[in-house]
C-alpha cells in the first residue's frame, strides 16, 4: 500500500505572537515554525499502518522553516521518502494548500493519504475534504484509528470520533484520505544521533510547487480575504467562590435556583 | 599422613575437579570479553594494590551493616588465612613427618592463629546463617513487582547461600575437629591451639584407631571438600572471593559525575547481555546479592519494580544458564536483557542517584547497565510518552519545559536592575542558570534572591539571556546522547563566545554536567565551574557577605545527589547555613548517604509508578520531621525545592516544616528586605 502523509508547519504557540503593521497577519520577527501536531498523529497512525500492513510510506510538505529537520525526523521514523515542495509559500488557506498537494498527488502513486484533522493556522479545518475533492476520492474526518485486512483488499476500516464519545466504524474503499484526530499511541520519538546519521545518507526531493496558481487551479481562489488580525480580548476574569455557600448565594442571585 | 591409596583419590579428585572448574572459569572470562569496551583502565599494578588494601582492610564493606560486616571480617580474615593452612595440610598429607602441631616458634603462631580464626570463621559463618534464615531481615526481600530470573524465584538465592555457608563450616569446622582429635591422639593440649585443646578434652575417651580414622576423615572433610566444591564454585556467590578484588581493582575511576559515551553511536544501548561494557558483565559475577544496593535505592524503597541487587542476580543466572552459548558467541539473537534482567517499567524508575554504585562492597555499577538500556529504548523510539515529549521541547526549544527559548531570561525582568548580558561584556562570573531556576516559577524567585545577594556584595556577574539551553545532564541519563551532545555544543559555542572567569550555577544536575562532561566540547578543556553554595561560602569568607542577623531556628539539610554523592560537595552548603547562623541537626541518611528526593535521571518528567507507596520525597519528609523541632528543610538545588514543596504539602506537614533554599537563609542573614527579595 502506498501511503501519502501531509503535512505542514504551523506557528509555534509557546512564543508570543503578534500581529504584524498590516493588522492582517502575524509577525514573522520573532515567529518560530513546529510540526502541526495533528499532522505529527497522522504520520505516527501511518507509521503503524506500515509496519503492521507493510506498505510504502511518503511524506509530502511545502518548504517553511526547518522543515528539513522535519522531514529527516519523518525518515527517522520510518518514512521511506519525503518530499518537499518549494515556490508554494503564499498559497492562500486550505483551498490553496490543497491545490498544490493534489498536484503533487497526481503525479504520485497514493492509495491513502493522511493528514491532521485541524491546524493552529486553519480558517476551516477543510484540507482533507479539499483534497479528496480535487482527486474525487472519499474522505473521512476526525479519525483515531486505521486498519487494513478486514474488508478485503482495497478498503480499510477506519475510527470516526463524534462529539459526546461516539465512535462510528465505518469501512471505506481507497484511494481515499483521511483526517486524523490522534493516532493509536503518542508520536513517537526520534533520536538526534538516528537524525543526524539520516541526514547524512538521505535526500529529500524537491517538487517545484505550482505557486501562485494554484488558487486558480482550486477554481478561483480560497474565497476567503483576511479583514482583521488582533488579539483576543481578555475578559473580565473569573470570580473565584470559596465554597458551597457561596456557590447557592450567586445561583440564587442570578435565579437559577 | 594420608595413606598412598588416598593421596593418589586425592591426587585424581584434584585433576578432575580442577579440569571442570577450570572450563568454567575460562567461560566467565570468555562472557566478559565479549562485552563490549569500555575506557581502558590505565595504572593496573597501582589499581590492584590499592584494591588488595582495601579489601585487606574491609573498607568497601564496612560502608554500611556493621554488625553483618564485623562477622563478615571473621569469615575474611580466617580464609585468608586459610589459604596458609591448607597448603600446610596439603603437606602434612604429602610429606611425611610434616607437622605444625606441637611445635613453637613460627608453627606455635601460625598455631594460634589458625586455631583462633577457625572459630571466628565458624562463629561469624553461624552468625550469617542465623541472620539469614531464622532471622529473615526485610532487606534479602524483593519488591512484588520485582522482576527475577525463574531460578531466583525458585529460591536460588537462599539454596546458593546455604551451599556456600555449609561449605565454610564443614571445611573450617573439620579442620578445626581435626585438629583437635590430633591433639587426643597425642594426648595433651598444646598452649597455642587453646580452642582446639579445648575440644580435645572432649575425645580423650576414644580409642587410637578411631582417632585416627577421624583424623583422616577430618582431612577428607576440610580438604575434599574445597576439591569437590571447585566445579561449583564459578557458579556460586563464593566466586566474589576472587571476582571482587579484580572488580574493584577495574571500576570506572574517571569522575562519578562523567557518563562514558556508547562505543557505537550507530548503534548505542543495551539489548543483549552482551551489549553491556565488559565491566558491567563482570559485575555480575562479582556480585555477592546482598542487597545493599536495593537497601540504598529510592526507587525500590517507594515501592517500584526497580531493584539493582535483582538485575545484577538475574544476570547472573542467566549467563550461569547459558555459559557455553554465550562464551562461544552463539547467543547473538538470544533472550533480551528486558526478559530475564529487568522490567521495561523498572528501568525508566531510575533516579540517576547513584546510591548503589557508592554503596556497593564489590564495585558494582548496576546503574550504568540502566543507562545503557534506556539508550537502547530511546534510539528505537520507545521512550515513555511523558520522556518523549521533553526530548521533543528540548530538541526543537532547547528546555525540558516545552516553553519559548525566548521567555528563558524572564524571571530576570522582575529586578529592579539589569543582569549584565555575557555575550555583550566580560563578566568575572557567568551565571548558568539552567532550566529549572530559569521556567519554574517558585524556582525563579530564588534566582531573583540569587541576584540580588550577589548585586549586593557588587559581584560581576551575567547570563547567556536567551542563548543558554539546558546543560543536558538529565537527558543524558535519559540515555539520549545525541541529543545530549547537540545541547552541549550549543552550549559550548555560546560559552566559547564570552569572555568569563568563572561559571555558577545554582543547579547541581547543570552543574556536574558542565564541570564533568562537557570537557570533549570545549576547546581548552572543562570549564572552571563552582556552585552557588561555594561561591556564597566565599563570599562569607572574604567579608563580602556578612551576616548582621543570626537565624534562631533549627534546619536540617538536604544534599542533592549531583552535588553532594557525585561532585563531593559537602561542606560548602552546610558553611553557608552555619554562617547564617542556623542551628544544622543531619538527617540519618546524610552526605554521601543522602537519600535522593526522587527528581533525577529524567524521574522528574515522568508519572510516578502505580506500585509507588511513597514517594521518595515524601520518604525524606518524613525522615527530618522524625528529628523533632526542626524548623526549616534546607537545599540547595532548585529541583529539589519543588519536589519537597511538593511533598511537604502532600504529607500534610505545612506548618511542621518549611523548605529553604540556602539563598533565603543568606537574604535573610544579611538583611535583605522581603520587599528587595522579590
Amino acid at each position: 500500500m502506498k501511503i501519502v502523509v501531509l503535512m505542514k508547519r504551523v506557528p509555534d504557540l509557546v512564543e508570543d505572537l503578534e500581529v504584524d503593521g498590516s493588522g492582517k497577519a502575524l509577525a514573522t520577527e520573532h515567529l518560530k515554525l513546529t510540526v502541526n501536531e495533528f499532522d505529527d498523529h497522522a504520520l505516527e497512525e501511518g507509521l503503524l499502518l506500515k509496519e503492521t500492513s507493510g506498505g510504502e510510506l511518503t511524506v509530502v510538505a511545502l518548504d517553511a522553516a526547518d522543515v528539513d529537520k522535519m522531514l529527516f525526523t519523518a525518515l527517522a521514523k520510518g518514512a521511506d521518502r519525503v518530499l518537499k515542495i518549494t515556490g508554494a509559500a503564499n498559497v492562500e488557506g486550505n483551498t490553496g494548500l490543497a491545490a498544490v498537494f493534489e498536484e503533487v498527488l497526481s503525479a504520485q502513486e497514493h492509495d491513502l493519504i493522511l493528514t491532521g484533522v485541524q491546524a493552529a493556522d486553519d480558517r476551516d479545518g477543510q484540507l482533507g475534504p479539499i483534497v479528496a475533492a480535487l482527486l474525487d476520492v472519499p474522505c473521512v474526518e476526525v479519525v483515531t484509528q486505521v486498519e487494513v485486512g478486514e474488508p478485503g483488499e482495497g478498503m480499510v476500516t477506519v475510527h470516526k470520533e463524534y462529539s459526546g464519545g461516539v465512535v462510528a466504524e465505518l469501512e471505506i474503499s481507497l484511494p481515499a484520505v483521511l483526517g486524523i484526530q490522534a493516532a493509536r499511541q503518542s508520536p513517537r520519538y526520534a533520536p538526534v544521533s538516528k537524525v543526524r546519521q539520516i541526514q547524512q545518507s538521505a535526500t529529500i526531493e524537491t517538487l517545484a510547487g505550482a505557486g501562485e496558481s494554484s488558487g486558480a487551479a482550486a477554481g478561483g481562489g480560497s474565497g476567503f480575504s483576511v479583514v482583521e488580525m488582533t488579539a483576543p480580548e481578555t475578559g473580565a476574569g473569573a470570580q473565584m467562590l470559596a465554597g458551597v455557600d457561596e456557590l447557592m448565594a450567586v445561583l440564587e442571585a442570578k435565579g437559577v435556583v | 599422613m594420608l595413606t598412598t591409596a588416598e593421596r593418589i583419590v586425592f591426587l585424581i579428585l584434584v585433576v578432575v575437579c580442577g579440569g571442570l572448574a577450570f572450563r568454567g572459569f575460562a567461560n566467565i572470562v570468555r562472557i566478559v570479553r565479549r562485552g563490549r569496551k569500555a575506557e581502558p583502565r590505565e595504572g593496573l599494578l597501582g589499581r590492584f594494590l590499592q584494591a588488595f588494601l582495601d579489601v585487606a582492610l574491609q573498607r568497601p564493606v564496612f560502608k554500611t551493616r556493621p554488625l553483618v560486616s564485623v562477622f563478615h571480617a571473621f569469615i575474611f580474615f580466617g580464609f585468608s588465612f586459610y589459604l596458609l593452612v591448607n597448603v600446610n595440610d596439603l603437606l602434612e598429607a604429602y610429606v611425611s613427618g610434616w607437622s605444625m602441631i606441637g611445635r613453637g616458634g613460627v608453627a606455635g603462631v601460625f598455631n594460634l592463629l589458625s586455631d583462633l580464626l577457625s572459630v571466628l570463621v565458624l562463629t561469624g559463618m553461624v552468625a550469617l546463617l542465623v541472620r539469614r534464615f531464622l532471622a529473615k531481615p526485610k532487606s534479602l526481600e524483593f519488591n512484588a513487582s520485582v522482576k527475577l530470573h525463574p531460578r531466583v524465584v525458585a529460591g536460588g538465592v537462599p539454596r546458593d547461600s546455604l551451599i556456600v555457608g555449609v561449605f565454610i563450616l564443614l571445611h573450617v569446622g573439620a579442620r578445626w575437629v581435626g585438629t583437635a582429635l590430633h591433639l587426643a591422639k597425642e594426648g595433651h593440649g598444646d598452649p597455642w591451639l587453646p580452642t582446639a585443646s579445648l575440644l580435645a578434652a572432649g575425645f580423650s575417651g576414644l580409642g587410637e584407631a578411631a582417632l585416627e580414622t577421624g583424623t583422616h576423615l577430618c582431612w577428607w572433610v576440610a580438604m575434599g571438600l574445597i576439591v569437590l566444591f571447585l566445579p561449583y564454585f564459578p557458579r556460586s556467590k563464593h566466586l566474589h572471593l576472587m571476582v571482587a578484588p579484580v572488580n574493584l581493582a577495574l571500576e570506572k575511576r574517571t569522575p562519578r559525575g562523567l557518563l562514558e559515551a556508547p562505543p557505537d553511536a550507530a548503534n548505542p544501548g543495551a539489548k543483549e547481555l552482551t551489549d553491556l561494557s565488559w565491566p558491567l558483565l563482570l559485575d555480575s559475577y562479582a556480585c555477592i546479592m546482598c542487597n545493599r544496593c536495593q537497601d540504598a535505592c529510592p526507587a525500590h524503597a517507594t515501592g517500584t519494580p526497580l531493584s539493582p541487587a535483582a538485575l545484577e542476580i538475574n544476570k547472573r543466572y542467566y549467563a550461569n544458564e547459558h555459559a557455553a552459548s554465550l562464551a562461544s558467541g552463539d547467543n547473538t539473537g538470544g533472550a533480551g536483557l528486558l526478559d530475564f534482567a529487568i522490567s521495561e517499567d523498572a528501568v525508566w524508575s531510575c533516579t540517576s542517584c547513584y546510591a548503589c554504585v557508592r554503596i556497593c562492597p564489590v564495585g558494582n555499577a548496576p546503574m550504568f547497565d540502566l543507562i545503557e538500556m534506556r539508550r537502547g529504548l530511546v534510539f528505537d523510539g520507545a521512550a515513555p510518552d511523558e520522556v518523549a515529549e521533553v526530548l521533543r521541547h528540548l530538541d526543537e526549544k532547547g528546555n525540558s519545559f516545552g516553553e519559548s527559548a525566548r521567555k528563558r531570561p524572564r524571571w530576570a525582568k522582575k529586578l529592579d536592575f539589569k543582569i549584565p548580558d555575557a555575550r555583550k561584556q566580560p563578566v568575572e562570573y557567568l551565571w548558568f542558570v539552567g532550566d529549572f531556576a530559569s521556567y519554574d516559577p517558585q524556582c525563579q524567585e530564588i534566582s531573583r534572591t540569587v541576584a540580588r545577594i550577589l548585586n549586593s556584595a557588587g559581584i560581576d556577574f551575567g547570563i547567556l539571556y536567551e542563548t543558554e539551553r539546558s546543560a543536558g545532564n538529565d537527558i543524558r541519563r535519559v540515555g539520549e546522547e545525541g541529543l545530549f551532545e547537540s545541547l552541549a555544543e550549543q552550549n559550548a559555542a555560546a560559552l566559547a563566545e564570552c569572555e568569563f572567569e568563572k561559571i555558577f550555577t545554582t543547579d547541581p544536575h547543570t552543574f556536574n554536567a558542565l564541570k564533568n562532561e562537557y570537557g570533549p566540547f570545549v576547546d581548552g578543556g572543562p570549564f572552571d565551574v563552582v556552585h552557588y553554595s561555594t561561591l556564597l561560602l566565599d563570599l562569607f569568607t572574604q567579608g563580602r557577605l556578612e551576616a548582621g542577623t543570626q537565624l534562631k531556628a533549627r534546619g536540617t539539610y538536604h544534599d542533592p545527589c549531583f552535588l553532594g554523592r557525585y561532585n563531593g560537595g559537602f561542606e560548602a552548603p552546610r558553611g553557608v547555613i552555619r554562617a547564617c547562623g542556623l542551628e544544622l541537626v543531619e538527617m540519618p541518611r546524610s552526605r554521601e548517604n543522602s537519600f535522593c528526593c526522587g527528581a533525577g535521571g529524567g524521574r522528574i518528567w515522568m508519572k510516578d509508578h502505580p506500585d509507588v507507596v511513597e514517594r521518595p520525597s515524601e520518604n525524606r519528609i518524613r525522615e527530618a520531621l522524625e528529628l523533632g523541632a526542626v524548623d526549616y528543610f534546607v537545599v540547595a538545588c532548585p529541583k529539589d525545592l519543588t519536589m519537597y514543596r511538593d511533598a511537604v504539602k502532600s504529607t500534610g506537614s505545612e506548618g511542621q516544616i518549611a523548605v529553604k533554599d540556602i539563598a533565603d537563609l543568606v537574604a535573610e542573614a544579611i538583611g535583605l528586605s522581603a520587599a528587595e527579595v522579590n
